[in-house]
């Protein structure tokens, strides 16, 4: 084994010095991700820091990185906008590189006849997406994150946008993309509309959370945009149930508003301050054609209309409109949350998504706020718990539960006297009931105790992913898939 | 050395929620935290702990059974025994007959120092520390924001006092009651992972009117010298939103708006 002085020499070779970082502040940062962003800003992680922080140029670059710590049996972290939520980023091995997108940063092509467009990983959601609108275009892609969140974490997280009931997530949208394997071998696949060439081979890559491969480069759809078509529709409704019977009138009639959702009373009251009124809100934006807005319209008032019963009253729809223009966080929002968190020993809260059919949501839903409320050993500390369904499909919908609570343990511990305890709750609810416990923040590392027990006997397909195409075990150690050592030091 | 601190546990009143329909407060979800200014006087007397070993803390509380989490926390941080006080008959009980409650208990113990808060921001009289002193004979001071926690022995302390325009420096004789403010910033520490399930219910202890021996003629509404002849719910008005765009309409808005308020000339 190599030490990783001689290492970097050798990287040297073909990376300049602004590709290597080893700024001890830099590397703390790069030690995790948003899971424990109070332990994080606290300065007290428990992870080690990776050796250096790496950022390749090409896909060739890539390759050759790759092939040298598949050699070297070192630990390869992707990285793209840092705003993993379930210990992706975080590192768990003594030797790893974080391999960082930041200088492939070109938009390769912009083509508005095909509806496609070809982005390298480090291109920033927000820049492609102010670049399509001067175009009349748009990417249909709007994660909370988009401000700061790129391409090649995008598509590896199976990321997801509020717009997605009409847009669809990201796997909806990747046409064609390159990635490379811890072998070296750099593998494109085409852009073509649709074929029936065997699997389609673009989902091994899609999710795979930076444990297969490395994405350097992704063509993804773009739409037509109609800003000036955009209606906005609020209610306030009496309880969640309502709310998810409504989106599901909207969807299985065959309608595609672009948002649809429906927040729990605690949760509305922390999102809709001005007009709550301690009740749960529903909410839906139609975008597109003007035909298919207006119709799409009038298919919510028919719903809402059919389920008048649980319906208190409707709100005004600038009250909506002026809401959702202002929900995406920036930069300065992830500084000034770090701020407070050292400032005030307190943070914004948790969440945690599922999915399940429309039957089983509201069921979960509510089983899990029992047992919150009555199973949690620090129940009393908790000052919020609620959710919202925002992601809606034929078959389904999703449920966010979102929960804050008074942190009254070290910052170091609150992920586990807190967060786990609750998300065990949601994720033993969710996989008893048939759904998945990941709806689109990924399994990460602090989700992948239960890796197992949500694929079951599909497990493996994805094991055997991971022995071919990574038999040496070097990406992203401990993420998806389970590693009893590192789950035993951090989580248990 | 022995401290004891008198706390209370108080609606979170910043997350309180208004039931504009029924124009009343929602109190189905009210959540009980360690009053802010109790906080600091129960911070000061772990700092005292950690600086002197052979100290030993009681926290001391009035308050119905629903409180054994909160004081159990307590423990779990560093306290070495908790006391609720906790009667039936106390309930209703106005600063007057809390006082008599506390000094009944107090006046059977043995201290070197009573640590309490100086507002509380449920009721906000500040009564109950300088009647407690009155009770026991012992000198009490408010409001104060600064305590040598190092230089403190059985025999005195040194603090400092935040007037509105001046900081006074004070030693007092032991036993005495200093009143914490707020404004002095003490903190509590954190439980440790390992304690935060520790069984502590061995170092609490539940005492009623009897164990007291106390008469109910003496507490709650009938041992009370004041009475409560009514409340009323402040009600809020919902304000009405408008909304401006980002240019030069919207700005001239708000600037009216400021200048119409007074906030700008």
């Amino acid at each position: 084994m190599r030490s990783f002085e001689e290492i970097r020499e050798e990287m040297e070779k073909f990376l300049s010095l602004e590709q290597f970082n080893t700024n001890s502040e830099d590397l703390y940062d790069a030690s995790a991700d948003r899971y424990k962003k109070y332990a994080k800003a606290k300065g007290v992680l428990d992870v080690p820091c990776p050796l250096a922080i790496v950022y390749p140029k090409t896909a060739d670059e890539v390759s050759r990185i790759l092939q040298i710590c598949n050699e070297e049996r070192i630990n390869v972290i992707a990285r793209g906008g840092k705003t993993a939520t379930e210990g992706g980023l975080e590192n768990w091995c003594d030797r790893t590189l974080v391999l960082d997108a930041r200088f492939m940063d070109q938009i390769i092509k912009i083509d508005t006849y095909n509806s496609q467009a070809t982005v390298q990983a480090g291109v920033e959601l927000q820049r492609l997406e102010d670049e399509l609108r001067k175009l009349g275009y748009t990417t249909g892609h709007s994660p909370q994150s988009k401000p700061v969140a790129k391409y090649g974490g995008l598509v590896a997280t199976r990321s997801i946008g509020q717009f997605s009931t009409l847009y669809g997530g990201i796997e909806d949208m990747v046409v064609g993309l390159e990635c490379v394997f811890p072998d070296g071998h750099i593998a494109r696949i085409k852009n073509v509309p649709r074929r029936s060439g065997g699997p389609d081979i673009r989902h091994i890559v899609i999710g795979n959370e930076g444990t297969l491969c490395y994405i350097t480069e992704v063509t993804i759809k773009i739409f037509r945009y109609y800003p000036e078509n955009n209606q906005f529709f609020g209610y306030l409704v009496k309880d969640v149930e309502t709310g998810v019977k409504v989106l599901r009138e909207v969807i299985v009639n065959g309608f595609r508003p672009s948002v649809a959702r429906v927040y729990s009373e605690e949760d509305a009251a922390q999102h809709f301050y001005h007009f709550h009124e301690n009740k749960c809100v529903l909410l839906f934006m139609a975008e597109g054609p003007k035909g298919i807005v207006n119709a799409t319209g009038e298919a919510i008032e028919e719903a809402v209309e059919k389920f008048q019963e649980g319906v208190i009253k409707k709100v005004d729809s600038q009250l909506i409109q002026n809401w959702f223009e202002h929900l995406n966080w920036s930069q300065k929002d992830i500084d000034d949350e770090v701020e407070g968190m050292i400032a005030n020993d307190s943070h914004a809260g948790f969440t945690t998504e599922i999915s399940a059919d429309w039957e089983t949501i509201p069921q979960i839903y509510s089983r899990v706020i029992e047992r919150v409320r009555n199973e949690f050993h620090r129940a009393h500390d908790i000052t919020m718990l609620g959710g919202h369904s925002s992601h809606s499909y034929l078959n389904g919908t999703n449920m966010y539960f979102v929960y804050n609570y008074d942190i009254h343990c070290a910052p170091e511990d609150e992920m586990m006297v807190y967060h786990h305890p609750i998300q065990k709750i949601i994720v033993e609810e969710t996989i008893k009931a048939g759904g998945s416990m990941c709806h689109h923040h990924g399994i990460g590392k602090y989700r992948s105790e239960w890796t197992l027990d949500e694929h079951g006997t599909a497990y493996y397909i994805l094991e055997k992913l991971k022995k071919a195409y990574d038999p040496n075990d070097i990406m992203n150690y401990g993420t998806i898939f389970p590693k009893e050592d590192g789950i035993k030091k951090y989580i248990k | 050395m022995k401290i004891i601190c008198i706390v209370k546990f108080v609606p979170d009143v910043d997350n309180i929620r208004y039931d504009f329909e029924n124009n009343a407060l929602d109190r189905s979800r009210v959540r009980l935290i360690l009053n802010p200014d109790d906080v600091c006087a129960v911070s000061v007397a772990f700092q005292i702990k950690d600086r002197n070993l052979d100290t030993s803390i009681e926290v001391v509380t009035m308050a119905p059974v629903s409180v054994k989490t909160y004081m159990e926390d307590l423990i779990r941080l560093g306290a070495d025994q908790a006391t609720i006080l906790c009667d039936k008959a106390f309930a209703g009980s106005d600063t007057y007959a809390t006082s008599k409650v506390l000094a009944a208990y107090l006046e059977k113990q043995s201290y070197d120092l009573i640590l309490t808060g100086t507002h509380a921001i449920d009721g906000d009289t500040s009564h109950i520390p300088a009647q407690v002193g009155a009770w026991l004979d012992l000198d009490q001071i408010s409001g104060v924001t600064w305590v040598d926690t190092e230089g403190i022995d059985k025999r005195k302390a040194y603090f400092k006092v935040d007037k509105e325009n001046e900081v006074i420096d004070f030693e007092v004789k032991l036993p005495a009651i200093l009143s914490l403010s707020r404004e002095s910033s003490y903190k509590l520490p954190y439980i440790k992972r390992t304690e935060i399930d520790r069984d502590v219910s061995q170092s609490l202890t539940f005492l009623n009117k009897e164990d007291l021996n106390i008469s109910e003629c003496e507490t709650g509404d009938y041992g009370s010298l004041t009475k409560v002849v009514a409340t009323h719910t402040r009600e809020y008005q919902k304000k009405e939103c408008h909304f401006v765009r980002a240019d030069e309409e919207g700005i001239e808005t708000i600037f009216r708006f400021l200048e119409h308020k007074g906030f700008i000339e």
